[in-house]
């Protein structure tokens, strides 16, 4: 058990190397000079050169990246070109917004995706399982924003149930937070719901076909008893696999949900950041969305022993 | 010959008393024979029939929208801005006066052209990559190393990273796009060869001394071919999301051509009063995708009838 947790955490280690690899190549790459900018218009081709050496700008790509991953492990993202605040203390203004709808949605995912898959699988074939795999191909296939607008104008403006936009802070009492976040936690659930419902139903089926659950049955267990109990546990590893490589879309929703329903998160902070190309805090944020993609999965790892004690790599 | 069909040779008189000969079973029920034609194939491939329909329709669309009665799609009209669906408007006009109808139908074009040719090109790269990695360890080991760690990135955020790097252009989506997408892509083909290279008739060619080149793309290469072209349908339909999304956050095709996303962003500022400038690209969008999927999922229903039962 503890054999196997070390070695997923060390095996994410040259993930997220290959991602700060890639994230810092992004800062090299990016147009612009900044020992010419900071030098001025009336600099000579020598001053240039002189700021350039005096921010080590002169020296080795793998001296640099070294250097700066080095800085980043200790927690200095460095400082946004536009506003001259360090990084990480614009990520955590922005930070309580967006963890409350991600967690919001996840909550709400789970508990409408799931029971949706088991009750597919059990009455496989019928009316209701058409229903629920056709509700599931249109979750896939209808964007964000547009669930996000479609919502926001029945519910808001319409029929005024619901804040139309904005975030109301957790400090200010939970109904308050909710109903704000209710809305957008639907429009970026859809498909996290859909690509659930789909992987539930299926893993379900495989699972209902099996000996152990007409044991179950034969013993007098009742059928709920049978689907959430016998059953589940042992469909919960495709599940919670497809929780895992979902939470990506996740994360790539909230930009744009927050974009919809004026969320002020890390996602207004990221297309704040790319129209301003603001370098550091772009970097800041896709090192920081990915660092949280690979700690869900290396979690998930690792809850995969609990659901299948067999499982030891 | 007599009534009972006995093999030649066989005489009946040999037969011990008290055996009956069984008579062979009439043809009682015809055999299924499936339709064939245009209507055989609707019948057996509803899903992929409707996507189909729904594609075609796009395309053309995106084709012919300069003789679908459209105006020029950039032209400004600032006296005639944010004017109600009528019948001069059919979708209304925008904050600048331009005619949404014109627009979205134009704006069909980038989000077909983004969503084929990222299918095309991460399928081919990813086809490559996967290939190869499936059969030489050292390449493996790399570049699937490599691949998890893009992959850690998700991949709307990765798009955006490369966006920032580069000028906003129709190409540049694509380009980005591509990268994104490919890690995926090579993952499952690399997947679908370490199985292959398990079967007899690839070892049967290994054994006959078949040539390593010859083997990966004579052998192995056709038989990924069935699902990479479902695991295409599927990076089209997300690639032309993608592309949406990268234009309504000001980071995707340039707002002087007219895409489903920029539509959009445009109509952000307004849509609390004029909901119809957001709502008619997103109607378009979501049909176009919903479209690519189904065809998707027919394809897998088709080429994996036992999965079909069970997805």
């Amino acid at each position: 058990m503890w054999a196997y947790i070390v070695r997923r955490v060390v095996a994410t280690i040259p993930v997220m190397a290959i991602v700060a690899l890639f994230v810092f190549s992004l800062l090299y790459l990016a147009p612009g000079d900044p020992a010419a900018v900071i030098a001025g218009d009336q600099a000579t081709p020598e001053d240039v050169e002189r700021i350039r050496a005096s921010l080590g700008l002169d020296r080795p790509f793998l001296v640099r990246f070294g250097e700066w991953a080095f800085r980043i492990v200790q927690g200095d993202l460095g400082v946004s070109i536009f506003t001259n605040l360090p990084v990480v203390t614009m990520i955590k203004q922005r930070v309580e917004p967006t963890l409350s709808l991600m967690v919001v949605t996840l909550c709400l995912a789970l508990s409408i995706a799931i029971p949706m898959g088991v009750i597919a699988a059990w009455k496989q074939g019928t009316t209701i399982d058409r229903i629920v795999m056709g509700v599931a191909v249109l979750g896939f296939s209808v964007p964000v924003f547009v669930v996000g607008y479609l919502l926001a104008y029945t519910f808001a403006l319409e029929l005024d149930w619901l804040p139309v936009q904005g975030y109301t802070p957790l400090s200010e009492g939970i109904p308050y937070w909710l109903e704000n976040l209710i809305l957008p936690a639907v429009a970026l659930g859809g498909v996290y719901i859909a690509l659930i419902a789909r992987i539930t139903r299926a893993s379900m089926l495989e699972v209902l076909s099996q000996d152990y659950v007409r044991t179950a049955r034969a013993k007098g267990a009742g059928q709920t008893s049978i689907l959430f109990v016998h059953a589940l546990k042992n469909a919960a590893v495709p599940i919670v696999t497809v929780v895992g490589i979902g939470f990506a879309g996740l994360i790539g929703g909230a930009v744009v949900t927050e974009s919809v329903f004026a969320i002020p998160g890390l996602g207004r902070l990221t297309v704040d950041a790319i129209l301003r190309r603001d370098y550091p805090v772009i970097q800041g944020v896709v090192l920081l969305f990915s660092f949280v993609y690979v700690i869900v999965n290396l979690a998930i790892d690792i809850l995969y022993t609990v659901f299948d004690p067999r499982i030891r790599y | 010959m007599s009534a009972t069909a006995l093999p030649p040779g066989f005489d009946p008189a040999q037969i011990p008393p008290g055996l009956a000969i069984a008579q062979p079973m009439p043809d009682v029920l015809p055999p299924v024979k499936p339709r064939k034609g245009f209507i055989g194939f609707v019948r057996r491939h509803p899903t992929m029939a409707i996507g189909g329909f729904l594609l075609l329709l796009m395309l053309c669309i995106a084709i012919f929208a300069p003789y679908l009665f459209t105006k020029d799609p950039t032209a400004l009209a600032p006296a005639l801005r944010t004017r109600e669906p009528s019948a001069r408007w059919w979708f209304g006009t925008d904050m600048l006066g331009r005619d949404v109808y014109s627009r979205v139908l134009y704006g069909a074009r980038v989000s077909l052209l983004v969503g084929f040719s990222v299918a095309i090109l991460a399928s081919v790269i990813g086809l490559f990559i996967g290939i190869v990695a499936g059969f030489n360890r050292v390449v493996d080991s790399i570049v699937m190393r490599v691949m998890d760690g893009l992959m850690s990135i998700p991949s709307i955020l990765l798009a955006i990273a490369l966006m920032a790097l580069t000028r906003g252009s129709v190409q540049n989506v694509i380009i980005a796009i591509t990268i994104a997408d490919v890690p995926r892509v090579s993952r499952l083909v690399r997947g679908v060869v370490l199985s292959l290279r398990e079967q007899p008739y690839v070892e049967a060619a290994v054994a006959a001394g078949t040539r390593t080149p010859v083997i990966m793309f004579k052998h192995i290469l056709p038989n990924t071919l069935a699902p990479l072209t479902v695991q295409a349908t599927y990076v089209c339909a997300a690639a032309m999301i993608t592309e949406a999304i990268l234009s309504f956050i000001g980071a995707g095709t340039p707002p002087i051509i007219p895409s489903w996303g920029n539509i959009m962003a445009e109509g952000r500022a307004l849509w609390q009063v004029k909901p119809y400038i957001v709502f008619f690209p997103a109607i378009f969008l979501s049909i176009t995708v919903l479209a690519v999927n189904l065809l998707g999922d027919g394809l897998r229903d088709a080429i994996d009838p036992r999965l079909a039962k069970r997805l």
